[in-house]
């Protein structure tokens, strides 16, 4: 097996092939250390490259192999985190330049979990500034879309998407608060799912909005997905907003099945007037082949989610300035100015609207639960668009108008289920003309993320956009 | 509802303690505070007068 065939394999099949001897955790850090070396100085996907924590932790792990140890779920698997999520003893910048030397003294709750399954952490990935979006001037380089370089590979967690689609990591954890997993996954061609809110612990998390939060994986399989959630779901007494429930085994559950599974297409987000067609008929696509499978598919009307875009914004924007309000008053000109305007005006929304907000919330959410009434999974596409040029998301905000515009309008396909708060997953369904792919979403009522990954699953069974590459420079 | 002036925004920001000392940084501040308060004062025909402003839904099953 060559290096680039290595670097691609599932997670699940470097599990056994690790606990086989077949192949060694030092090989495999050393093949992502070799590709990050000769693809990131265009990609951009690391912020810090744990070369010899990695390599450590790899030679640990493969003697651990050679004494036949019992070997944990993730045994030698290289993984890649955002960074925004504390490691010990490595910096976490939150890709800014206020916490350039921000080191914490423990591991996120996900970390410490990860490697009690035996995973190797990689690095740590680029973002945008304090995980917001929108960020003109990256700290730490321009992330770039691997599938062409001039294309946005989306945010806030950049570098943890376009690791697993490079081949610069086996699988990576991002987080997500208003589509920070979902966006990244669509633009770069690869699974992202983000769990119901409280079923992974926020412990470590550098928060953006406390109440919309939550971190989840990133991969190039539904498997890989289900896998690495397995390891990072379960209560944590640590973080307040942590579920006490059971966490399912997610991949017994991967049957490739959905006969009798009821499927609703969002139409909002379907026919909206922001789809591009190609986008469009690649979800239509991907609606009729599960009916083919065998589930029964049908339209819904949500129409509450088209104001999801200014509720989410107020929520998300009052409680992160929140966060922010002495870093804006003392050391301003260390922001990104888009993240400096954001929260300037954030910390001026009056504390009536943020209640409002949160009462449409209960609206939106009434709106979204009383559809699982009718279906299992609710399908929409994951953007109106495939990714933009890198240039065209750097747009200075010029009027009211231009506001609502670059603000609102594009978030009714993220935002909503955050709002809800329900687990979705993005998965790619389709490429556009000029070769960049095309993202699906599935939405399950909360705490199933079981049937939103058995949906996905049967779907990538069925297709292979999963299996294509692109094409490095 | 009228738009608020650059001027009024400052205003605000002064008093919040965040004085804004650019220019261009006033300009987008006021285009987008005023983009929130026109957006939120639409959804005044939905039917919030009995709504609990919940943050987020906790699963009964969850709750300690």
């Amino acid at each position: 097996m060559n290096k680039e065939e290595l670097a691609y394999l599932p997670v699940t099949e470097l599990v056994s092939l690790i606990k086989r001897r077949e192949v060694s955790p030092v090989e495999l850090v050393e093949t992502y250390l070799e590709r990050i070396a000769r693809w990131d100085g265009s990609l951009r996907a690391y912020i810090t490259v744990c070369r010899e924590e990695a390599l450590e932790a790899a030679r640990k792990a493969e003697a651990a192999v050679a004494r036949g140890e019992t070997l944990g779920p993730l045994h030698g698997i290289p993984i890649g985190l955002k960074d925004q999520i504390w490691t010990k003893g490595i910096r976490t910048t939150c890709g800014s330049r206020i916490l350039a030397e921000f080191v914490p003294d423990e591991d996120a709750a996900v970390v410490t979990r990860l490697k009690e399954a035996g995973a190797i952490i990689l690095g740590k990935q680029n973002l945008t500034e304090f995980a917001m979006g929108g960020t003109v001037e990256f700290h730490y380089g321009e992330p770039r879309n691997p599938w062409n370089l001039n294309h946005s590979p989306g945010g806030s967690s950049s570098g943890s998407g376009i690791a697993p689609a490079a081949g610069l990591c086996a699988a990576a954890i991002g987080e997500d608060t208003g589509g920070s997993i979902r966006g990244p996954a669509n633009n770069n061609g690869i699974v992202g799912l983000r769990p119901s809110w409280g079923r992974v612990s926020r412990h470590g998390l550098i928060p953006l909005a406390w109440s919309l939060d939550t971190a989840g994986p990133l991969t190039r399989t539904v498997a890989d997905c289900a896998l690495v959630l397995q390891i990072i779901a379960g209560y944590d007494p640590k973080d307040a907003a942590s579920a006490r429930l059971p966490v399912p085994d997610y991949w017994a559950r991967l049957d490739g099945e959905v006969r009798g599974m009821r499927i609703g297409v969002i139409r909002e987000t379907l026919y909206s007037d922001l789809i591009d067609p190609e986008v469009q008929a690649s979800v239509k696509d991907a609606a009729a082949l599960l009916g083919r499978l065998g589930a029964t598919v049908d339209e819904v009307s949500l129409p509450l989610m088209n104001v999801a875009g200014p509720v989410f914004m107020v929520i998300c924007d009052s409680e992160g300035a929140s966060l922010h309000r002495k870093w804006l008053a003392t050391r301003p000109g260390d922001y990104d100015q888009a993240t400096r305007r954001r929260m300037l005006a954030a910390s001026l929304i009056p504390l009536a609207l943020y209640h409002k907000a949160q009462q449409v919330r209960t609206l939106i959410r009434g709106q979204i639960l009383e559809a699982f009434q009718r279906f299992d999974v609710l399908l929409s596409p994951m953007s109106a668009t495939p990714a933009p040029r890198i240039e065209s998301t750097k747009n200075v905000i010029q009027s009211k108008e231009d506001a609502f515009r670059q603000l609102f309008r594009g978030r009714i396909y993220s935002t909503p289920f955050v709002l809800a708060p329900t687990p979705a997953v993005s998965i790619p369904c389709g490429f556009s003309k000029v070769g960049i792919p095309i993202g699906l979403q599935l939405v399950g009522r909360p705490f199933n993320e079981v049937a939103v990954l058995r949906a996905a699953y049967a779907y990538e069974r069925n297709t292979t956009w999963h299996t294509r590459r692109p094409p490095l420079p | 509802m009228a738009d608020l002036a650059p001027e009024q925004v400052q205003a605000l920001a002064q008093a919040a303690g965040l004085p804004i000392s650019n220019p261009e940084d006033l300009a987008e501040v006021t285009h987008r505070l005023n983009a929130f308060l026109e957006a939120m004062a639409t959804l005044d025909q939905l039917p919030l007068e009995r709504l609990q402003p919940i943050p987020a839904l906790q699963h009964p099953e969850a709750l300690p």
